[in-house]
């Protein structure tokens, strides 16, 4: 099967820095990715170059064959690449179900003069993006917070709401930026268990940073390990835990 | 559930579109009570309330800190007297020239913003342009009549003699009322989301395929458009344009407006306008009380009511609360 996003030979430059060098990575339907790494492995950066938020200095990246780096990043999440942030992206001013709602911005097609007047279209196109947020805040089991103001919520219904803004346009791919940091372990768990929702039932390939190692081997398909801004080693989770090559980088600090 | 049901109808309808033109319906009394003076003032308040809801725009919705209000209103002011001067136009061929005007020079503050100019730097440089724009009208003799301004010839309206201080005020609610419900639907569609989307967290907005600059670009040439077309009516209602109308203390006057109304809400700068429109006038009375009264008036707000009269209506009335706006 070939691959849904491709990385060849990607490379990052910060002002003298390599955060990342000639990295290679694939990410298919249905599966689950963890990216693990200590701090400054360049984790984040990676999400950051797919999603278009940093310019790679070499290589290419490729989505369903075709190349999207150089794309600013609504154009790619336009093209089914959708993230979480490490620090939390959702917007707090506004409710659960508005944060899903802007999750759907593309699909509701209602034109700028229709919106001016308010056509009965445009207000049918917004009626229906409402059902079918609610839908999903259902499906996925947080109906309960659709009406309540992200600011009064706490961090792990926040991720989850995150996680279900970030695939309500039903996008092929998923970044997932440290979903469950900071989650108690009850919380994390539930977290978990909707992302293998996500990969198993929706076919969504998910790519997946965390730090705790626990949790990347219960979750993940394929673990790949980072260190100094290269790949040092990808694979099944129970060969990761035995390669001596990221015992040495990584485990073996823990 | 059918209790909820109920109070959900009742919400609709009491928030929904019956009560919006329910306020002009309203307001077209106001001539049979109101002397020459007083429909003067109210006049003047519709006026102020484009200039709110443009400003608020941007201020509120958006959240960027962008001063040039005072300059699209002068910029919608002296053209449309410029063009009705020097070019003979009728007032209602030059509306829509002066929202035009507004929007290219909202668009150009816009320009400033996508390139990484904000906050502050969006202040400072937006003041700027306001006080370069009053040089300009200074210096410009010719055209703007330098210092001493224009005197705006008699306007009419499709005809309709716009000379009593009556005629303006049909004409001016029917235009204001307009705007204001296109603005409304706008700000409640998916548009107006994705504009308070990127007030909170710009970077999250385009994650979601949203295009953050062309909405950057659209509330501020709309914002610039809504109160160019504000000055054109300004233009016709004092029958004289001046430099002096467009500086600093007019600036303060219009982001009191906002902040007063409250930030991010339509309703409320209906409210602020109308407030403090009326309350100068009031105050004209007491030489002297209307600078303390309009300062402590803004600590007062900042302090105890930061989400303005807007947060406090909402809290009394809920279904009057602006879609994405939140009283707390």
């Amino acid at each position: 099967m070939a691959a849904l996003l491709e990385l060849a030979g990607v490379s990052v430059r910060f002002a003298g820095l390599q955060a990342l060098t000639d990295v290679n990575l694939a990410a298919r339907g249905g599966e689950i990715k963890a990216v693990i790494g200590p701090n400054g492995a360049g984790k984040t950066t990676l999400f950051n170059a797919i999603s278009g938020y940093v310019p790679i200095a070499a290589g290419a990246i490729a989505l369903n064959g075709s190349a999207i780096h150089g794309l600013t990043p609504h154009e790619i999440a336009a093209r089914g690449v959708r993230r979480t942030f490490q620090n939390g992206g959702l917007f707090a001013e506004l409710t659960a179900l508005e944060n899903v709602l802007a999750g759907l911005h593309a699909r509701i097609d209602a034109s700028f003069a229709g919106i001016l007047f308010g056509t009965r279209a445009a207000r049918a196109a917004e009626r229906e993006a409402v059902i079918r947020a609610r839908g999903l805040l259902e499906v996925l089991g947080v109906s309960h917070l659709a009406d309540r103001q992200v600011r009064a919520m706490s961090g792990g219904q926040q991720r989850t709401i995150e996680i279900v803004r970030a695939v309500a346009a039903e996008p092929p791919l998923l970044l997932l930026d440290e979903p469950a940091v900071g989650l108690a372990p009850p919380v994390c768990a539930q977290v978990i268990e909707l992302i293998r929702r996500l990969a198993g039932e929706m076919g969504i390939a998910v790519l997946l940073i965390e730090h705790t190692i626990d949790l990347v081997m219960a979750a993940a398909d394929v673990i790949a390990v980072f260190n100094g801004g290269t790949k040092i080693a990808e694979g099944p989770p129970a060969a990761i835990r035995t390669d001596p090559a990221v015992l040495e980088a990584y485990l073996g600090h823990g | 559930m059918n209790g909820q049901a109920a109070q959900g109808a009742w919400a609709r309808w009491v928030g929904g579109t019956h009560v919006f033109y329910a306020v002009p319906l309203l307001a077209l009394a106001i001539p049979l009570f109101a002397n020459q003076y007083t429909q003067f003032v109210v006049n003047l308040m519709l006026v102020y309330v484009l200039v709110a809801v443009g400003f608020n725009l941007v201020l509120g919705n958006l959240g960027q800190l962008a001063f040039a209000n005072t300059a699209l209103f002068g910029i919608g002011a002296y053209t449309a007297s410029m063009l009705m001067v020097h070019a003979g136009w009728p007032f209602w061929a030059v509306i829509l020239p002066a929202g035009i005007v507004g929007a290219v020079a909202g668009f150009l503050a816009s320009v400033t913003a996508l390139r990484g100019i904000r906050n502050y730097y969006l202040a400072i440089v937006t003041l700027a342009f306001g006080e370069l724009l009053r040089w300009i009208y200074i210096h410009g003799e010719a055209a703007t009549g330098g210092t001493d301004g224009l005197a705006v010839p008699r306007a009419d309206f499709f005809g309709i003699a716009l000379d009593s201080e009556t005629a303006r005020f049909y004409v001016f609610l029917l235009i204001v009322t307009v705007i204001v419900k296109a603005v409304s639907n706008l700000l409640q569609s998916k548009i107006g989301r994705a504009i308070v989307a990127i007030r909170d967290n710009e970077l999250a907005t385009a994650s979601l395929a949203i295009p953050t600059g062309r909405y950057i670009v659209l509330a501020f040439t709309l914002s610039g458009s809504i109160v160019g077309v504000a000055g054109s009516l300004f233009a016709v209602l004092i029958g004289h344009v001046a430099p002096e109308s467009f500086g600093l203390i007019e600036l303060i006057l219009h982001f009191a407006m906002v902040l007063v109304g409250g930030l991010g809400s339509l309703f409320g700068s209906v409210l602020g306008a109308v407030a403090l429109t009326a309350l100068p006038e009031y105050f004209r009375r007491f030489p002297g009380l209307y600078e303390m009264f309009f300062g402590g008036l803004l600590i007062v707000f900042l302090l105890i009511q930061p989400r303005g009269l807007a947060a406090l209506c909402a809290k009394w009335w809920p279904a009057l609360r602006d879609r994405y706006f939140r009283d707390r």
